[in-house]
């Protein structure tokens, strides 16, 4: 096998990342001499020049005594902006500063750096795992990253697999890849080995337009909660293609937010008790491991004990009992049961349809967790495998796959967030809808507004809700290099494909020219990111008002088009009509420019507009044959037709 | 199993040029649809076209054809969506030439939302029940109109205006159903 037949996968997580290969034998975590596969993510920096990099386990116990050189949870400010991460500035101890185009950057040991290079020494650190472990090199890798993520955030990841060097082969969505590695046993010859000790039990499906005789159907739901977001995907899994069929998630939802429910409870008792707040940043450095063991007992013993020496023979000492630490959390645990109805929804099913509920993430460890999870979908969850490792494993075998190493298994994957344009006055115009399977593409044709024009603008938009302003503003595109044409003439066709990465490929055609036009991209990371979520929830609440916002923008958008439409014509070919008819057009585009200024009733705007449709027939019929005609006569012509009487 | 996609024995793939999304899947043009042989079919085209398996010069076409393979089926797979794509095959009409919804839809949708908006203020369950009952009673049976219609086509011109108008009537139902 040659050298670049070799794929890794790996699991960038947001408390640990995990690097697994596969061979023959199947997918195999890389381990550290100890035997743990896991490599905290989390990054020392030793000033000077260069500075020394330290990233694990070592970075890890350095981090309490030196708080302000460590950064950890990175993956929770990669691709946004520093607005989304507001709520999180709290709870970390090192400094967050917006940097171009509002991405931000963190300052550590004097200088400044971006998510994506943070996350490029945790990826460097995992590719010499591998190589040392391989004894060969690695160039090429599969990235997990979690389904919920958007454009800007999977972009962001591939941008720090290649600062570390690697080709990212593909980036593919935790969930998906769990159900993967849980898929294996599936397809598996029959063999001793450990891939049959967590094959899926498989399920028969009766009904009728489910499954021909013998072929086999499953519905699984992978729940997926991880240091820092949370995922549910809802999959089907038939002749060895699992198929997602949605997914929802919160990318700001996860361990990270367990501890910190507990830190404020501390941070609050103090206060009370010895009426001192906490701000330095090694105790809160020290606070935050204090919360995460707690939690993690909590899961084994019924009560955890703690002290926290504040100096000055000030010792505050608590017992947590695991009640009062469920009491705590349960409306972060509430939030994933919400988000499970909404992909179970989205998918057309019931969680009595579900033949298996499988547990990821390290978070999924919490007895609460485990328990809501068996409650809502009626059958204890699945947990075979390790669920810090299934992601990097199941990352693992799509690398073999893309490697050409093994056709057994195919994933068809969705995009999480509906895609859309700006439409004129601000209206979201959904082009590919939410869990839509990718690849996919829709196309949209623009055209030009004023005579001559060259050049033609849109937003490019993510998210749920029918105003552009609630979404995601992914990018400005800009049209240029069309022919110059009278308004309206170019005919100008973007292609939006989302690959099956999830990310997105804008391209551009003009059809009377057949000419490609160029796209200049604008990509935007200033709009508050965290707001996807937020939309989505709020998607469902504010449903109907958008509605009606949407539908007046939409009127009020045509009567501007029609009523401009009608005075070009006029000016052009208003000659042509009786004086009589001329004057009545004029006064019916004033009349109507008016009442839609001030009018609330949007029926009987439309039912205006449609009458001022009708009266204006003649003149557009009249418009369109002496435009034929002068374009006939133009062809010929190298000029435009601008001055065409 | 065939698809003009993809040759059987090479391997080779061919580009979609002039195909119809049923020719994509190996199926004749009609409403009445094995849904099961739809979904296999789908699936053996699916493996042997997406990009997971075309690294290299094939990955742009294998791109854009799985692209395509995924609308053909989510379209072919939807009984609404199938009946428009079969209209607008025979020439028909599209939602962007002809809006027109019998006036009675747009009055018994209104009447629905204002009902459904008092019952969820006045806090009244029930009665928000019987509005999504009301409103699928009226979703099922566009539902069956339209797949009747579809049966004839291509049919007249009567016909393809009657299919249109029930598949604008659905587009209501089905909004109103999801707002409810």
């Amino acid at each position: 096998m040659a050298d670049d037949e070799l794929i890794v996968g790996i699991d960038l997580g947001t408390t640990f990342s995990l690097v697994a290969y596969a061979d023959e034998s199947g997918p195999h975590i890389v381990r550290d001499e100890r035997g743990d596969g896991r490599v905290p993510s989390v990054i020392a920096v030793t000033p000077g020049t260069p500075p020394q990099v330290t990233i694990g386990w070592q970075a890890r116990e350095h981090a309490v005594e030196h708080a302000d050189t460590t950064v950890y949870s990175v993956k929770r400010l990669i691709g946004k902006g520093l607005e989304d991460i507001r709520a999180d500035l709290p709870y970390l101890s090192y400094a967050v500063h917006a940097g171009p185009r509002d991405t931000v950057q963190v300052e550590v040991a004097g200088s400044r750096y971006t998510p994506e290079e943070l996350s490029a020494w945790i990826l460097r650190e995992l590719r010499a795992r591998a190589e040392k472990h391989l004894g060969r090199p690695v160039r090429k890798a599969v990235i997990t990253v979690p389904a919920y993520f958007d454009d800007a955030q999977r972009q962001a990841t591939r941008d720090a697999g290649q600062a570390a060097g690697l080709e990212v082969v593909r980036i593919i969505n935790e969930p998906t890849a769990a159900a993967l590695a849980y898929g294996i046993g599936l397809r598996a010859k029959p063999r001793r080995g450990p891939s049959e000790a967590f094959a899926l039990p498989m399920a028969r499906c009766t009904s009728a337009s489910g499954s021909t005789d013998g072929q086999e159907v499953q519905t699984i739901a992978v729940y997926d909660l991880g240091g820092g977001t949370f995922d549910i995907s809802i999959l089907r899994l038939e002749q060895g293609v699992f198929q997602v069929l949605s997914t929802a998630g919160d990318t700001h939802l996860g361990g990270d937010d367990f501890d910190r429910a507990m830190i404020h409870l501390i941070l609050e008792e103090i206060r009370a008790r010895f009426g001192v707040s906490i701000s330095a940043s090694a105790t809160k450095q020290a606070l935050r491991s204090l919360a995460e063991e707690t939690k993690i007992r909590l899961s084994d013993r019924e009560t955890a004990e703690f002290e926290l020496d504040l100096g000055r023979g000030r010792l505050y000492r608590r017992v947590i009992p695991r009640a009062e630490f469920e009491k705590l959390v349960s409306p972060l645990v509430e939030r994933t049961i919400g988000l499970c109805e909404y992909a179970l929804k989205d998918a057309g099913l019931r969680p009595e349809d579900i033949q298996q509920a499988i547990l990821v993430g390290g978070s999924s460890r919490i007895p609460l967790v485990r328990r809501r999870v068996a409650e809502f979908f009626g059958r204890a969850p699945y947990t075979a495998l390790n669920p810090d490792e299934v992601v990097a494993l199941g990352a693992a075998i799509q690398g073999s796959i893309l490697a050409g190493r093994r056709s057994d298994m195919l994933l068809l994957d969705v995009t999480p967030l509906s895609l859309g344009i700006e439409t004129m006055g601000g209206a979201m115009g959904k082009l590919i809808l939410r869990n839509t399977t990718i690849p996919c593409r829709a196309t949209e044709m623009f055209t030009t507004f004023v005579d001559g024009q060259t050049a033609i603008q849109f937003n490019v938009l993510q998210g749920e809700r029918e105003l552009a302003r609630d979404c995601r503003l992914l990018g400005q595109f800009e049209l240029r290099d069309i022919p110059p044409m009278p308004a309206g003439m170019p005919k100008v066709e973007v292609e939006f494909l989302i690959d099956a990465n999830g990310i997105l490929n804008v391209s551009a055609r003009e059809l009377r020219s057949g000419r490609q036009a160029s796209i200049q991209i604008v990509p935007n990371h200033g709009l508050t990111r965290a707001e996807v979520e937020r939309i989505t929830r709020e998607s469902l609440v504010h449903a109907r008002a958008d509605i009606e916002a949407h539908r007046r923008i939409d009127l009020l958008n045509q009567v501007e088009f029609d009523t401009q439409k009608a005075r070009q014509m006029l000016d052009r070919y208003g000659h042509l009509l009786d004086p009589a008819e001329r004057q009545r057009i004029e006064r019916d585009i004033e009349e109507l420019k008016r009442f839609a200024a001030e009018t609330t009733d949007l029926d009987e705007l439309y039912r205006r507009l449609t009458a001022f449709g009708h009266g204006t027939v003649r003149l557009a019929e009249l418009g369109i044959r002496e435009a034929l005609r002068a374009e006939t006569a133009s062809e010929n012509r190298t000029s435009n037709r601008q001055e065409v009487p | 199993m065939q698809s003009p996609l993809l040759c059987d024995h090479c391997h080779r793939l061919y580009p979609a040029d002039g195909l119809n999304y049923f020719d994509l899947l190996g199926l004749p043009p009609k409403y009445d649809i094995d849904l099961t042989a739809l979904r296999q079919r789908y699936l053996h085209v699916s493996r042997g076209i997406h990009p997971d398996y075309r690294p290299g010069e094939d990955s742009a076409l294998s791109l854009r054809l799985s692209a395509l393979l995924n609308e053909a089926y989510r379209v072919l797979s939807d009984p609404v969506l199938r009946a428009e794509y079969l209209l607008e095959l025979h020439g028909g009409k599209s939602a962007a030439q002809d809006k027109s919804v019998p006036p009675q839809v747009l009055s018994f949708s209104l009447e629905l939302r204002e009902q459904a908006q008092d019952a969820k203020l006045s806090g009244d369950s029930a009665a928000r029940e019987r509005c999504a009952a009301r409103a699928r009673v009226e979703y099922d049976r566009a539902l069956s109109e339209i797949a009747a219609l579809a049966r004839q086509l291509p049919g007249d011109g009567r016909i393809q205006t009657r299919l249109r108008t029930t598949l604008n009537a659905m587009k209501y139902y089905q909004k109103l159903l999801a707002d409810l």
